[in-house]
């Protein structure tokens, strides 16, 4: 057929997104094969469940409202569509069930392109198809973020009712409201009064604008007035929590719990207009679910020895286990991880530094740092991890340096063990700070980064992928903290070192093929597997990496490296977007691989049979790794690493 | 229904009149355009060709035909790529007053098809469906003509105008009654008494409608957006209750 002789129907569809990306033949294509329909408002179009009849919707004229019902027939809206938008495309290309609703908002003109038509325009156009896979991504994101809002879609093998207090509930339905306060000037006695008579164990300080200035608890009571002998007429505002930590009442309860986890806080005040409305504490968790993040850290903190906090393992896991079965973004969760994880350690060092003492070995001779490294150091540890330390500290003469190495080995040595006993295995590699090459003083740290960055051996740039990761957790951060802005110095002034590591960086590649099939392992125990961390994150993590090491940035996480790096300009914000998402898909598989193994008992690994995937996380797979192809486009152009 | 059982009466006299006598393959087809209907089916089920003419003039005796445009729909559901689009040769002068209507110049159709053969091959296309037409009448006229020039009788499709259908199903509130044009007088009397009564244009009923026109005043465009009113029309009718073949018959068939 020669030109469609209604060229406007052509111009019509030019309009729309993806259809703008292709030529005007196959556009031709399209509409010679499009049937042209009208749906009266009020009509069902396609209906959670049930299979595509075919077709892909564009609206000419109209609009359409796409919800999901949930387990109590409520309908959740999703989105809305309208004119020069298209729905049916997930069931459609997926073959499996729909899984919106679309009801017809306004009487709907469309045009409905059959199935085949679209599969063999995605075949042969990678900007269509492109558009279409984070069209699809968008979809399936905003299915997550509507269960949200009332509970999770599915939670498979959830054993505990913890998940569904925890997504379902938000900070006004479980705050205690008519809060009790008092003025700035009220006596501690006064105010000890009011909370008795009304049984609660906080109050909230109102400052002259009205607005929470600060909050009293039994705790400061107990710890200010009893302990430190203060005077019963002391007014509250010297012995409040000043500046209150706050929450919104529309904030999930799950937020809640982390921030209080975070910055270890007993309560959190709930205002709103500035004005507070409520106030949501610890005991209302542990109301309702008898144990909570808070909590645990309370437990890490206060155990009195390495024995007593090994047996916290399970207690902590199960935590861990609840807040990622929380479907969503990992990120969060990853963080509340790193934090645990963080505080066992710490609280380690401390019981062994004081447990040496005891046995007579005396007190650290010149103040030290403990280093966490690699995914510790990122603080995107998961379930599978295992230790990646060292230790330095303050600078001694050659003469002393033997007798104070000999004791933080001893010390680092006792560390590790019980890390190890608490469930962190030994790294294979041996880049522990039980390892006399990693427990070393602060200049011959130094001298043996330089050593790397002038001479970067493929040796030297695999320790610089651990190593410049580190980041102080327990003992004197400062000197990490100098460590760290010595390595920017160096690295960011050697051009050859940054390239070098930039090659390094593009040696993992997305396991996507030429025609975005996935390129599975060859070979070997894992046949047929994709190695979702080293493939999929490791690529990601080492671009970060590189482009932080070049522009001085001193943090270590890789997303807030990222973010720095945006700030930079040195990658588009749009991209940055785009790079999070795929990369916290890919951890989201990865995590629910791992408990998914660990529930059946099996070993835990990163690598995932992609034939056991579902259709969309298939895609959806796809999708992060060519983004992630494209973040590492982005830095062999950068670092002109092809020439 | 009557006008249903009247046409359908013709169709069978006109088949034993013709028993006996020479008629084009294209002219015995036809005969038979109504033998698959069935008043008390889904109207949806059936096939419906929306078709629009563009022609030298208004007046059935002198004037001639420029272009013929069609869509089919099936199921409800227009098809884009199943449509009759062809220029007609006049073998006489355009009016300049048509040409600022429609913009066909005699160039564009000098070297087109006679009317005998395009419509042979609009026959062809229409095959048994029913035909839709907005102010069926005036097109059914001059196909007609040329009907009867070239095969001694006339059309034996059923034929739908959209005009009375949007009066009683779509619209009923909106118009004036009309007084209805019976095919049986359908170009009889050489005049089709159009109305020029501007709510019934198709400008003005897409418009209310909210139906975009993709190319007002060609042939395919017109006829393309007179399918969308039918379209609208059946899905209404469908609401109702009123979704069989016998309720478009009695809300619309000439």
């Amino acid at each position: 057929m020669s030109d469609y002789p209604l060229p406007q129907v052509l111009d019509f569809l030019k309009k729309v997104a993806p259809f703008n990306t292709l030529g005007p033949d196959v556009l031709q294509d399209i509409v010679s094969r499009a049937e042209i329909a009208f749906y009266p408002r009020g009509e069902m179009l396609i209906r959670m469940g049930e299979k595509s009849g075919g077709h892909l919707f564009v609206i000419q004229t109209g609009c359409a409202r796409v919800t999901i019902t949930d387990e109590s027939n409520e309908e959740i809206l999703v989105d809305m569509r309208g004119e020069g938008e298209f729905f049916g495309a997930l069931s459609l290309l997926k073959g499996h069930e729909a899984l919106f609703n679309v009801c017809v908002e306004e009487d709907l003109i469309v045009f409905l392109i059959p199935r085949d038509v679209i599969k063999s325009i995605l075949n042969a156009n990678d900007a269509f198809k492109r558009y279409f896979d984070s069209a699809l991504a968008r979809n399936f994101k905003a299915v997550r973020e509507s269960a949200d809002h009332k509970r999770s879609l599915y939670t498979p093998e959830n054993k505990l009712d913890i998940d569904m207090f925890l997504t379902g509930k938000r900070v006004s339905e479980l705050m205690a409201g008519d809060v009790l306060t008092c003025g700035l000037k009220t006596t501690a006695q006064q105010a000890a009064r009011k909370m008795k008579q009304r049984r609660v164990g906080s109050i909230v300080v109102t400052g002259d604008t009205g607005g929470p200035a600060g909050i009293v608890t039994d705790a400061d009571l107990r710890s200010k007035i009893i302990a430190d002998g203060l005077s019963l007429q002391t007014p509250v505002h010297e012995i409040m929590s000043a500046p209150v930590c706050t929450i919104s009442p529309r904030a999930y309860t799950f937020d809640a719990l982390l921030e209080m986890s975070r910055f270890r806080l007993s309560h959190l005040v709930v205002i709103e207009n500035e004005r507070a409305v409520g106030i949501i504490c610890e005991q209302d968790f542990q109301i309702e679910i008898g144990s909570s993040p808070v909590g645990m850290i309370d437990d890490i903190d206060k155990s009195t020895s390495v024995n007593s906090l090994v047996g916290l393992r399970p207690k902590i896991d199960r935590v861990l286990e609840m807040a990622m079965r929380r479907s969503g973004s990992v990120r969060p969760m990853v963080a509340l991880f790193a934090e645990l994880n963080e505080r066992v350690a710490k609280r380690f060092i401390h019981l062994n530094e004081r447990e040496m003492a005891d046995e007579g070995h005396g007190y650290p001779p010149v103040p030290y740092c403990w280093l966490a490294m690699g995914s510790e150091g990122r603080q995107e540890q998961t379930l599978l991890t295992d230790q990646d330390n060292a230790l330095l500290y303050q600078d001694v003469p050659d003469g002393e340096d033997d007798q104070v190495k000999d004791w933080f080995l001893r010390l680092s040595r006792r560390v590790v063990d019980a890390l190890d006993r608490y469930g962190i295995p030994r790294c294979t590699g041996g880049i522990m700070a039980g390892n006399p090459q990693w427990c070393m003083r602060a200049g011959d740290w130094e001298k043996i980064f330089t050593g790397w960055i002038s001479d970067p051996t493929p040796f030297a740039l695999r320790m610089a992928t651990i190593f410049f990761d580190f980041r102080g957790i327990a003992g004197q951060l400062e000197d990490a903290a100098g460590l760290r802005m010595k390595l920017n110095g160096m690295t960011s002034g050697s051009k050859y070192f940054i390239r070098q590591l930039a090659k390094n960086a593009l040696i993992n590649k997305p396991p996507l093929g030429f025609i975005r099939q996935f390129v599975v392992e060859k070979s070997g125990e894992h046949e047929n597997e994709l190695n979702l961390k080293l493939k999929g994150l490791t690529p990601v993590v080492d671009a970060a990496r590189v482009l932080a090491l070049e522009s001085g940035i001193t943090t270590t996480n890789t997303m807030e490296r990222l973010e720095a790096i945006a700030d930079k300009g040195i990658i588009e914000p749009g991209f940055l977007s785009e790079v999070d998402d795929a990369y916290d898909f890919i951890n989201f598989i990865r995590i629910s691989h791992h408990l998914r193994s660990r529930s059946r008992g099996d070993f835990m690994n990163n690598f995932i049979d992609p034939a056991l995937l579902n259709n969309l996380q298939r895609k959806w797979l796809k999708e992060s790794f060519a983004i992630v192809s494209r973040l590492q486009e982005k830095l062999s152009i950068r670092y002109q690493t092809k020439v | 229904m009557f006008y249903f059982l009247v046409a359908w009466l013709q169709n069978h006299l006109l088949r034993l009149h013709l028993k006996n006598r020479p008629v084009s393959p294209v002219g015995r087809e036809n005969l038979r355009a109504l033998d698959h209907l069935s008043l008390f089916q889904p109207a949806r089920s059936y096939s419906y060709v929306v078709v629009d003419l563009e022609t030298t003039g208004l007046e059935v005796k002198t004037d001639r035909v420029l272009s013929i445009g069609a869509f089919r729909i099936k199921s409800g559901r227009i098809r884009m790529g199943d449509m009759f689009n062809i220029f007609v040769n006049p073998e006489r002068d355009i009016p300049s007053a048509a040409i600022k209507v429609h913009g066909i110049v005699p160039d564009m159709v000098k070297n087109a098809a006679t009317a005998g053969k395009a419509l042979d091959e609009f026959l062809m296309f229409l095959g048994h469906d029913i035909m839709v037409a907005h102010q069926a009448a005036f097109d059914l006229a001059f196909i007609n003509r040329i009907m009867s020039e070239h095969h001694g009788f006339e059309l034996q499709n059923m034929v739908v105008d959209t005009v009375p259908l949007c009066q009683q199903v779509i619209l009923p509130q909106f118009y004036t009654p009309m007084r209805r044009h019976k095919r049986l007088f359908a170009g009889r009397f050489g005049h089709i008494p159009m109305q020029k009564n501007d709510q019934h244009s198709l400008d003005h009923i897409a418009n209310h409608l909210g139906i975009q026109i993709y190319q007002r005043h060609t042939a395919l465009g017109d006829a393309l957006a007179a399918a969308m009113i039918f379209q609208r029309a059946l899905s209404r009718m469908e609401k109702a209750g009123q979704g069989k073949l016998v309720h478009l018959v009695n809300a619309g068939a000439l």
